[in-house]
């Protein structure tokens, strides 16, 4: 079974994205924000990434260009998540290695486009 | 929704589209009616049916027509098909081709999407013969509402996160201050969206070298769904294929159209002259 990170810090949408990210039988993990997902990718790279960009401590852009530096690090498939939804953050996202971007509100159908845009599913 | 209105309004739908309704899909006729009954201030659907009724006005029943149909559509709805048309069907026919230009009608097309997801993937060619064509693609639809949203070609958030990737949406669309996602001019040049109801001849639109009629036949009575097909196969060019959704078959509906033996899913004209018939 494919794993999936889920990196967000409202546990509400941990929780949403998790049921739909399961429907699409991936196991699940969760992180709060990006210095919490960097330590579990390294005991563990998961195959995807749902990443949010506004967080605490450390920001989903600044996790994911440490991510793609880390050994194995290129490995996982990295769909943002976010409410930044003007083509400026956009296009910075898939400069610094994002495969897709998701921009909320979404529901179980767009993240199923998405992981099948990117070859999860 | 009293029995006689369910009757009166699928009889309606029968008559100006061919659609069958059952009695199982009276929710389905709520739902679909609900914006026009409100707008329109009728409390109910018998309310409804009782003006037309009293007042018989067939322009506003030509729009309830068009508004029960099948709206299903999305980007890329069918990418297989997409593909089989773009790497098959379209560089065939241009081999064939004196002219160098080719035509596509997408008939029954909705709000537009797989016309424009067809412009798009055309954009994406280069260095194929396909890419220097003179494409001309033409989408028509029985409601004008449907083809008011094509034209204006603006999609709203959830529309463009199905089916598209983020390249493709920051490629072909701009971000409105509304929210909404207006589609570029590049591919709105080789679309031209006109009003056809598939019941009736069309000849008007002229003849084609691919034709994708699909999630529309399908929710007609069988009469009208071989008078339709009928219909739309007479605009097969020579050598053209006529493709329908993969849950849909054409087997059998029109005399001379048949099963192509060169692309899956596909239906082609025997001979290469004469007019094809309604079985």
């Amino acid at each position: 079974m494919k794993h999936c990170l889920i990196v967000d810090d409202s546990r509400v949408v941990r929780t949403v994205a998790g049921r739909i990210v399961k429907d699409l039988s991936f196991e699940t993990s969760e992180a709060g924000d990006g210095a919490q997902a960097l330590a579990q990718c390294r005991e563990k790279m998961p195959d995807a990434i749902l990443l949010d960009w506004n967080m605490p401590v450390m920001n989903g852009l600044d996790f994911l260009r440490a991510l793609r530096r880390e050994e194995g690090g290129k490995d996982p498939v990295i769909l943002f998540c976010t409410n930044e939804n003007d083509a400026e953050h956009i296009a910075e996202a898939i400069r610094s290695g994002a495969n897709e971007y998701i921009m909320k509100p979404f529901d179980a159908d767009i993240i199923e486009s998405k992981f099948s845009e990117v070859g999860l599913i | 929704m009293q029995d006689t209105t369910f009757n009166e309004i699928a009889d309606l739908a029968l008559r100006y589209t061919g659609q069958a309704f059952k009695a199982s899909k009276a929710y389905l006729m709520e739902a679909r009616l609900s914006t026009i009954s409100r707008r329109e201030g009728f409390a109910t659907l018998d309310d409804l049916a009782h003006c037309l009724r009293a007042r018989p006005n067939p322009r506003f029943e030509k729009e309830i027509a068009a508004a029960l149909t099948g709206k299903l559509t999305g980007f890329f709805g069918d990418r297989d098909l997409l593909e089989r048309i773009v790497t098959h069907a379209l560089p065939e026919r241009l081999k064939q081709s004196k002219t160098g230009r080719l035509r596509v009608w997408c008939a029954g097309v909705s709000t537009g999407e797989e016309a424009y997801s067809l412009a798009l993937r055309l954009s994406e060619l280069t260095d194929t013969a396909l890419a220097s064509a003179e494409i001309e693609i033409i989408a028509t639809d029985i409601s004008d509402d449907c083809l008011a949203t094509a034209k204006a070609g603006t999609y709203g958030h959830f529309e463009v996160q199905k089916g598209l990737s983020i390249h493709r949406l920051m490629k072909n669309f701009m971000r409105l201050e509304s929210g909404q996602w207006e589609i570029s001019q590049a591919l709105r040049a080789p679309v031209t969206f006109k009003p056809h109801n598939l019941i009736e001849e069309a000849g008007g639109l002229g003849h084609f070298d691919i034709i994708l009629c699909r999630n529309v036949l399908s929710d007609m009575t069988p009469n009208m769904r071989t008078k339709a097909a009928g219909h739309i196969a007479a605009q097969l060019l020579p050598g053209g294929l006529m493709f329908s959704s993969s849950t849909e078959t054409l087997t059998g509906l029109v005399e001379g159209l048949n099963p192509s033996r060169d692309v899956r899913a596909a239906y082609a004209r025997n001979g290469n002259d004469g007019a094809v018939e309604a079985a």
